[in-house]
């Protein structure tokens, strides 16, 4: 039983999924469903759309060069079929796969390193550039304190003053 | 490519952009750039001299390799060469192999794939 992988997404196609295309030069284009089909069709190239595993190894949003890697390939020779090979095959499976899981987890959180201090960062900016969106600048002139770091303190007391209103 | 005036205020009487966006969609054919750019690093070294086929425009004489075209002479062959669209191929032509199913594979985290050794030396 083969495993294909798909021509535009690279994800694994199992037997009885997806359709295959054949060029008449006998190139063939497997793809693991009807959307990639499609994309296909409207002559998209994978490594420019976003979603596809050939753009996210392009653009190192995930791990490229890694020995996990090695193990599942293509193999276009016969072997003997040996029952102990192939109980160690599938315990080493399980361990590769845990292995591979953990360093991809890794590359993730190294990628996303600093990326909270960053957002905050920005939205603390956006806070200070925009706050007249929020509050009338002349209203800002008028009370001073209404300023950015005294913010939180302030909303207490416009509690106070709508209870006020409601006596 | 282009037209009369795109922008004018009849919607009706606008020229279409139809053509342009065909060139553009036959532009970037996948069904046959990979095929091409094969034939291209293929051809890189050694240029033979062109087969006489009679069912072909200009008996086949007249080949562009990169828009993969047959002309009926030299001067079409030649105008052909200045157009936008031949040029355009011709600078992807230049840039990275177009995406195959290696690449695919290669992307999908499997290795090489492993033929076993080799049989014959050529």
């Amino acid at each position: 039983m083969r495993l294909e992988k798909c021509w535009f997404c690279s994800s694994t196609i199992y037997p009885g999924h997806g359709i295959q295309f054949v060029r008449n030069d006998a190139k063939i284009f497997r793809f693991c469903r009807s959307k990639c089909h499609k994309n296909f069709k409207m002559k998209r190239n994978p490594r420019k759309v976003k979603w596809t595993k050939a753009y996210r190894r392009l653009h190192g949003k995930d791990m490229t060069q890694d020995a996990t890697f090695e193990f599942e390939r293509k193999r276009n020779r016969p072997e003997r079929y040996d029952r102990n090979v192939t109980e160690n095959t599938l315990r080493a499976i399980k361990k590769i796969d845990k292995v591979r899981v953990d360093r991809e987890a890794r590359h993730h959180a190294k990628r996303m390193k600093g990326k909270k201090a960053q957002l905050q960062r920005e939205a603390a900016k956006e806070l200070e550039q925009s706050i007249h969106m929020v509050k009338a600048p002349a209203a800002l002139q008028q009370e001073p304190s209404l300023t950015l770091p005294k913010l939180k303190v302030k909303a207490p007391q416009q509690q106070t003053e709508d209870n006020r209103m409601e006596e | 490519m282009g037209g009369k005036c795109p922008h004018r205020s009849v919607k009706k009487r606008r020229y279409s952009h139809k053509t342009a966006r065909r060139t553009k969609f036959l532009l970037m054919d996948i069904l046959f750039i990979d095929a091409v750019y094969d034939e291209l690093q293929k051809a890189d070294g050694d240029r033979k001299s062109l087969p006489v086929d009679e069912d072909l425009p200009g008996m086949g004489q007249y080949y562009c390799l990169h828009c993969d075209r047959y002309f009926a002479n030299a001067t079409v062959r030649d105008e052909h060469f200045k157009t936008k669209r031949h040029k355009k191929r011709l600078k992807q032509m230049m840039g990275p192999a177009p995406h195959t199913q290696l690449d695919a594979d290669l992307a999908a985290g499997m290795g090489m794939p492993d033929n076993g050794p080799k049989l014959m030396s050529t």
